[in-house]
């Protein structure tokens, strides 16, 4: 065997058993690697290392992780906000909800979408990791019909489907974390390290409801949320005003003082409807809004008045 | 030394090829989903499968994976319920199988996963699981939403462009 055709192939194998993640075949390989002549030991280890599948950013959380994530995130805001008791609402929404995740660039998540309209007058939208969406009865009563409620459902979608909630955990907290999942050989973590794991988890949970309830997301996820909120509603067969329209009511409804809620965690609505504008207008032939489905509408939320 | 390495160089490294170029298997990232008979949410149901059960892929059109099941039933799962297979030769060389893997499955054993639940919760008994566990059972089954589709004349029951 030549010498180029066998430092091609030792790269190959190098490369090829560090995705397997195996220790012992991984050293094999940068010896062999070494042992071309071509790199240093030390390269060689470097180029397998580089090749290595090593988890240390939110891209790498499992869709299961994201779903515990999402649950204990959804069970703090259900310590703040009691659920709406209205069965058929709910079941209208989640019906709305699920045709536009279908739509959407991730219709499957770990546990699927669930959608749950929450018993408060205060006006907002969040969406935990995962897909577990709550929309607020105040925010519902400010939708003037269905076009409405699905491009606010479509923007939380489009929050969960771009992963931002998982993208507001800080870096050192899942590198913590990683570092703990990846540290044992044995198949489960012994309970010193799952407490330590818990409390990471913990950490994980103060980052990600900070930001759904306190701070907000980062502008740029808004924007790409509203962008996507267009498009999966479009897809689903909704005209795209909707959204204008909701961000239009609130720039008329904003509050004197300091913001609150909705109009804390979001760039201003005005900023938002200027940037609407530009890309619904890009979208060219459009569904139409229907009356039948605005008369649905008025019959789901004629219960919260 | 390069002399005796040589042959199990070159072997190895084709075999390893072959594997990345052939291997057509995807694996199930998400907790259940069903394999449908078209490409689409609406379509009836041919089988059920889990997180982890290992699947043919037998091609792909418009975000959707035509996939075979290990009973050899065939039809259509969306692409974001399935992720490629990892290489795993471990599995290949029942000899070294005692060699310490980073698997999906001992990820899952050790991530954050239902253990780190349990241990949270009993430490925050305000977060209210309770609720999220009510809210999870409402899920409209596919032929819920395609009359809710049809009602509102939306998706392929619209037409109004």
């Amino acid at each position: 065997m030549s010498a180029p055709v066998r430092t091609l192939a030792a790269l190959v194998l190098a490369a090829a058993l560090a995705l397997t993640g195996c220790q012992a075949v991984k050293q094999g390989a940068a010896d062999i690697l070494a042992s071309t002549g071509k790199v240093s030991q030390e390269d060689a280890e470097a180029i397998v290392k580089t090749a290595e599948v090593l988890r240390s950013t939110f891209a790498e959380i499992t869709e299961e992780e994201e779903y515990y994530i999402g649950r204990a995130t959804a069970a703090l805001i259900l310590s703040k906000y009691k659920p709406l008791r209205n069965a058929a609402l709910n079941a209208y929404v989640n019906a709305m909800g699920t045709a536009v995740a279908y739509a959407s660039d991730r219709p499957e998540t770990y546990a699927g979408y669930h959608f749950l309209v929450l018993d408060t007058e205060e006006v907002n939208a969040m969406a935990a990791p995962g897909g577990f969406i709550f929309v607020t009865k105040g925010l519902v009563k400010r939708c003037r019909d269905e076009e409405t409620l699905a491009a606010i459902l479509a923007h939380e979608v489009g929050h969960v489907a771009g992963r931002h909630g998982l993208q507001s955990i800080k870096k050192s907290r899942l590198i913590d974390a990683f570092k703990v999942i990846g540290s044992e050989a044995a198949e489960r973590l012994d309970s010193e390290k799952l407490t330590k794991l818990t409390g990471i988890f913990e950490g994980v949970l103060g980052d990600v409801v900070e930001t759904l309830v306190e701070r907000g997301y980062d502008r740029k996820f808004e924007y790409e949320a509203d962008k996507l909120a267009l498009s999966y509603a479009v897809r689903t067969g909704y005209s795209p005003a909707g959204l204008a329209d909701f961000l239009a009511g609130m720039d008329q409804r904003k509050p004197e003082g300091p913001a609150a809620g909705w109009f804390k965690t979001h760039p201003s609505p005005a900023d938002r409807l200027t940037r609407v504008k530009t890309e619904t207008a890009a979208l060219g032939a459009v569904p139409a809004k229907l009356d039948v489905r605005t008369v649905r509408f008025a019959a789901a939320v004629k219960a919260i008045g | 030394m390069k002399k005796q390495v040589r042959l199990p160089v070159l072997v190895l490294a084709l075999l390893v090829l072959f594997v990345i170029l052939f291997a057509e298997t995807v694996v199930v990232k998400v907790k259940t989903t069903a394999v449908r008979r078209d490409p689409k949410f609406t379509a009836p149901v041919v089988a059920t499968i889990k997180a982890g059960d290992a699947l043919e892929k037998l091609g792909e059109q418009s975000g959707w994976v035509n996939v075979k099941t290990k009973a050899g039933v065939v039809g259509w799962l969306h692409k974001t319920a399935v992720e490629a297979k990892k290489l795993d030769l471990l599995a290949m060389d029942k000899t070294m199988k005692t060699q310490a893997s980073a698997s999906e499955a001992s990820l899952a054993a050790k991530g954050f996963n239902k253990r780190v639940e349990d241990q949270y919760r009993a430490a925050n008994k305000a977060a209210d699981f309770a609720a999220v566990d009510a809210m999870e059972k409402v899920k409209p089954t596919a032929a819920e939403v395609e009359a809710f589709l049809k009602q509102g004349r939306l998706g392929e029951f619209g037409g109004t462009r």
